[in-house]
């Protein structure tokens, strides 16, 4: 039944699109998706044409900054633009602006800018695992390398592109191309365990594409019209007939979207990928699919928002997301507090998280979204960081050398006791990490993440939802309770503990240090002007 | 500028030394420290003097302005936060715990002063809010970091126990400030007095209930006040003092300037029964005072008395009322200080300062120390002539005659049992300065003599305390400390007296003591005009 519908909606989209006379193209403001895609392209047909000993890994490696850069350069005229003055581009012949198929907003051109960002962070984390002499690739050479850099830019630019979006079909499959390439990223280690990540992945996306799919055709059978901008919205939401329809659309859309979120009850796959997942890789599905994810479900509520706006009161599309919000950040927050695993630890948090993201979108206002939109990149910045400082520990205990066979390059089970004393023995490593975590909890002085949830619960309270922002209170001090238990193990006196002797080393690679240096100092910098970061969304 | 810089001189230092303080020699650690203390004391002074006004556009996405400035009722606590600043870090160079660096120590010392200088001097509601959160992390690193050596089990809990209310009480604030913004339209202090004052009364209740519920886990008023007696207990001395002298400062502020000033109506509505938990703190405090053993917990339970006190006032809604309430929170703020500083001193050297023990008699082996611990704990019991007098006989006398006419008989039944709470208060201070300064212990104390038989205490204990006891020795236990009588007993004069910079701070401290007590009305001139603005609404 879904691929049906898929089949339909992909069909009704080409078929507005091939019926419509030339469609004004400009390529220039399409340039944020483009130059991710054209840079996949460029590195895959360099892999191909040059044998692989000829082609240095600085040459992929360059080829995929330059266009992350480039990509991100591109969208900033979007972000520093207006919110009634979108960047328009692939707009139908009749000139109204509810007809262009990409509508990149200040929100979506700044999220796009950080979805860009994440994945050039990710693409550093990633290669320093190439120079740390990993096991499991070694032999394979660079062909791989070239491989896991498309796929890296490949779900940038499904990312970029599903943020501007504004035609389902489009907004299917660039929602999928963000997901897709990671599930081959995850499943690079070749051991089962990351088979089973994968799988899990996998699983999830394929459940999620079919929920959302189902959205889809109930938005088309509701609207008639493929598009997420156009009047046909607002017709349907006028009738009375079609309104219960298009609000099931949208629940429907939010439950696949709660997926990729990992908003609870879609949460499930969370923490065995992410444990089984190279580090760089859990980064980018902590930081980049989720940015990615968020984009995909602002484009989607902002014409409902501006229709409820006309019609306000408690509303079943509130409800749930309310319900998500809660849910996942008191789930998320109470089982990261048992959590004895640092990546573990991060992957509840993740969820968690995920919470405070959907919190403000409750509001259904253009506030929410922006604070929503403020929320998840203020997350993001914070846990590359937190994985950058992970993926410099590692820790070998006695009698099991590397860990699984190919530990030492592929630290994903680093114990919290490995980081006792952090910040003292390596305050370069431990220092950032305390902030991250600092931000994630809201507490100053990462004052970033203070304000990203003061900005998270106003929302909520102008639109008179004060129940959810109390209960967001207890969600508030459970979290604190979590990253303080990982900060107190980080200030802590350096000794051993019981149990067998280990050896906790610290070893950062050169995009690990970047990624440090820089993700910290954008943190910092946004602490003290935090319109930086909000004044991007409009 | 001055304002300005008296927030980022000790913020900015702190960091700095909270970071990299470990690359530096604890000489440069403390001489840095020493520097931005007393630089922040004279940008404090000249702030206070010029009043200066510092207002920009800051997160224009909520309305929030980095808008700073003093007036009367924050000049006296601004005042007291950088002399209070400058104490402990100038105490540094006398003690600094163990636990980890000297630059940690004196950084988060300095941001503490900062976020709490920062918080009351912010004009917008919203940065009040990131001021008031600003000093949580580093006073919990100093509980668990810095806290009794002797006791790693109950650094952990005490600290948690502080961060969890802490950040429960100001998340409820959170979310009764943002009500507050979203029902009105601004967050400026000045132009929320008129427009929360015009609030539907329903509304303002419900933001007054949030605002006091989560101010008042910060006092603490009772029955909220559990997390400060473990804080205080084991922070180390300079955290204690900042504890009692400026944090608790900051809830009794929020609490006239957000709720009292802002939501009258829906204050008005809460304040009998936050009268009632007041006096109900007070009369707890007293009696826990009367049978507690380990010294310093007795003074962090004598606070619990005092801010109830200084609630009791706040209740009452009149000009007199707040004055009291704003005066004694100064009292408090410089008594406690000097009463920590010495049992301080005292802990460091015995270990624990235990009253069921034997212990030698300060009038003998330390003249000086037992002759600041009589001031102290006379200030405390409130004898006329010194601080902490005005605040509580102002509080009875606001409370005997509350704003709103209604709630008369509640607030008159709160008086008298205020005053009966200020019996109580004689009777603990006096059975202290029994036991520690007259040395009337069980045993006789003589030098180079071992300890007496030891008989039983008295006094009754509660069970509570017999747990505690029992976890004391087993954390003491645990860490392999001797600690207990017979250190205290072989202690010699040398070693308890108050030498050098230590009695330099408690002179300061005790000169703080008389010039308040003997001098009211130079606080009260200054707050005057100020307290008639905010309460102006008022009838």
């Amino acid at each position: 039944m879904s691929l049906v519908a898929a089949g339909s909606v992909v069909a009704g989209s080409v078929a507005a699109a091939v019926s419509a006379q030339p469609v004004d193209f400009d390529w220039l403001r399409l340039a944020p998706a483009l130059a991710p895609a054209i840079g996949a392209l460029l590195v895959l047909v360099l892999d191909a044409v040059l044998p692989a000993r000829r082609l240095p890994r600085v040459v992929p490696i360059a080829i995929a900054l330059l266009a992350l850069l480039g990509g991100a350069a591109a969208a900033v005229p979007g972000a520093l633009g207006s919110a009634d003055n979108p960047v328009l581009s692939l707009c139908l012949p009749g000139g109204s602006a509810g007809a262009c198929l990409w509508v990149a907003g200040p929100i979506a051109s700044t999220l796009q800018i950080a979805i860009l960002a994440a994945t050039l962070a990710v693409v550093l984390l990633h290669v320093d695992r190439w120079s740390a002499g990993d096991a499991g690739l070694r032999g394979t050479g660079t062909q791989d390398s070239a491989v896991e850099i498309a796929l890296l830019l490949g779900s940038a630019t499904g990312g970029v592109a599903v943020a501007a979006a504004r035609e389902l079909g489009t907004w299917l499959i660039a929602l999928e191309l963000a997901t897709l390439p990671v599930v081959a990223l995850v499943a690079l280690r070749g051991t089962r365990r990351a088979a089973h990540g994968a799988l899990s992945l996998i699983m999830t996306s394929l459940l999620s594409f079919a929920i959302l799919v189902v959205g889809a055709g109930l938005w088309l059978v509701a609207t008639g019209d493929p598009t997420l901008t156009g009047p046909a919205v607002r017709a349907a939401w006028a009738d009375p007939t079609s309104r219960p329809v298009l609000t099931l659309a949208v629940l429907a859309l939010i439950a696949g979207l709660g997926f990729k979120l990992s908003a609870m009850p879609f949460h499930v796959w969370t923490p065995p990928t992410f444990a089984a997942a190279p580090l760089s890789i859990t980064a980018l599905l902590a930081s980049a699919s989720k940015l990615a994810a968020l984009a995909a479900l602002v484009a989607v509520l902002t014409p409902i928002a501006d229709l409820v706006g006309l019609d306000p009161g408690p509303h079943a599309i509130a409800f749930a997301l309310g319900a998500l919000a809660i849910g996942s950040m008191l789930l998320g927050t109470v089982i990261a507090f048992r959590a004895t695993d640092a990546v573990r630890l991060l992957a509840w948090s993740t969820i968690a998280q995920a919470g405070w993201v959907l919190l403000p979108l409750a509001a259904l206002s253009a506030v929410g979204h922006r604070a929503a939109a403020g929320y998840v990149m203020t997350y993001a910045a914070a846990s590359l960081v937190a994985f950058a400082a992970v993926s410099g520990v590692r820790t070998t205990r006695e009698g099991e050398p590397g860990g699984e066979g190919e530990g030492a390059a592929y630290p994903t089970s680093v114990q919290l006791s490995s980081f006792r004393g952090l910040a003292r023995t390596d305050p370069h490593v431990g220092g950032p990490l305390v902030l991250a975590l600092l931000v994630m909890a809201g507490l100053p002085p990462g004052i970033l993440g203070l304000v990203a949830k003061v900005v998270a619960i106003n929302p909520l309270l102008g639109a008179g939802l004060w129940p959810l922002a109390v209960l967001a209170v207890v969600g508030v001090v459970l979290g604190v309770a979590v990253y303080l238990r990982w900060i107190a193990i980080l200030l802590a006196q350096p000794q051993r503990i019981e149990g067998p002797p280990e050896e906790t080393s610290v070893r950062l690679g050169r995009g690990a240090i970047t990624v440090l240096a820089i993700g910290s100092a954008l943190i910092i910098v946004a602490s003290v002007v935090p319109q930086l970061l909000f004044g991007l969304l409009g | 500028m001055a304002l300005i810089l008296l927030l980022l001189v000790p913020l900015l230092t702190g960091l700095v030394l909270v970071a990299a303080g470990r690359a530096w020699s604890d000489r440069t650690v403390l001489g840095v420290g020493l520097g931005a203390a007393s630089l922040s004391l004279v940008l404090a002074v000249v702030t206070a003097v010029q009043r200066p006004v510092v207002d920009r556009a800051w997160l224009p996405e909520l309305g929030v302005r980095s808008h700073f400035s003093v007036d009367g009722i924050s000049i006296p606590l601004v005042l007291l936060t950088a002399i209070i600043g400058l104490l402990v870090v100038i105490h540094a160079f006398e003690e600094v715990p163990t636990g980890g660096t000297t630059g940690g120590f004196v950084g988060c010392l300095l941001l503490v002063v900062g976020g709490a200088l920062a918080t009351f001097a912010a004009r917008d509601v919203i940065m009040f809010f990131l001021a008031f959160e600003l000093v949580l992390v580093p006073m919990w690193a100093l509980i668990t970091r810095y806290g009794d050596p002797h006791r790693p089990v109950g650094r952990v809990e005490a600290g948690w126990r502080f961060v969890l209310y802490t950040a429960f009480g100001s998340a409820l604030m959170l979310v009764g400030i943002l009500l507050l913004v979203a029902s009105t339209g601004t967050s400026d202090m000045g132009e929320l007095l008129e427009a929360g004052a015009a609030l539907p009364g329903g509304r303002q209740l419900t933001i007054a209930l949030l605002l006091v519920v989560g101010l008042a886990v910060k006092v603490p008023v009772f029955p909220l006040h559990t997390w400060l007696p473990s804080a205080h207990t084991i922070a180390p001395t300079a955290g204690s003092v900042l504890l009692a002298a400026v944090l608790l400062k900051m809830g009794t502020y929020g609490l006239v300037r957000l709720p009292l000033g802002m939501v009258p109506e829906g204050f008005a509505a809460v304040a009998p029964w936050l009268a009632i938990a007041g006096v109900t703190g007070i009369i707890w405090g007293g009696l826990v005072c009367l049978v507690e053993r380990d010294l310093k917990r007795l003074i962090a339970y004598s606070s619990v008395a005092h801010m109830g006190f200084v609630v009791l006032s706040i209740a009452s809604g009149t000009e007199a009322g707040v004055q009291a309430a704003l005066y004694g929170n100064l009292a408090h703020g410089v008594i406690s200080a000097l009463l920590f500083v010495i049992v301080g001193g005292l802990k460091r050297r015995w270990g624990v300062v235990d009253l069921g023990q034997p212990l030698p008699s300060l009038r003998e082996i330390a003249p000086a120390r037992g002759f600041f611990l009589i001031l102290g704990l006379a200030a405390a019991l409130g004898l006329p002539g010194l601080a902490g007098f005005w605040g509580e006989f102002f509080a009875i006398l606001a409370a005997w005659s509350p704003a709103d006419p209604a709630t008369t008989t509640i607030f008159r039944t709160c008086a008298v049992v205020a005053a009966i709470g200020g019996a109580l208060a004689a009777a603990y201070c006096l059975r202290v300065a029994r036991v520690l300064w007259a040395g009337d212990s069980h045993v006789e104390w003589a030098p180079n003599v071992g300890p007496g038989p030891m008989e039983p205490t008295p006094s009754a204990h509660s069970t509570e305390e017999v747990g505690t006891s029992r976890v004391e020795s087993a954390d003491r236990a645990a860490s392999g400390g001797p600690v207990g009588t017979s250190s205290a007993l072989s202690t010699t004069t040398q070693e308890v007296e108050t030498v050098g910079i230590e009695r330099a701070v408690h002179v300061v401290l005790a000169v703080g003591i008389f010039a308040l007590g003997l001098l009211p009305w130079l606080v009260i001139n200054l707050m005057q005009p100020a307290v008639r603005t905010l309460i102006g609404g008022q009838p």
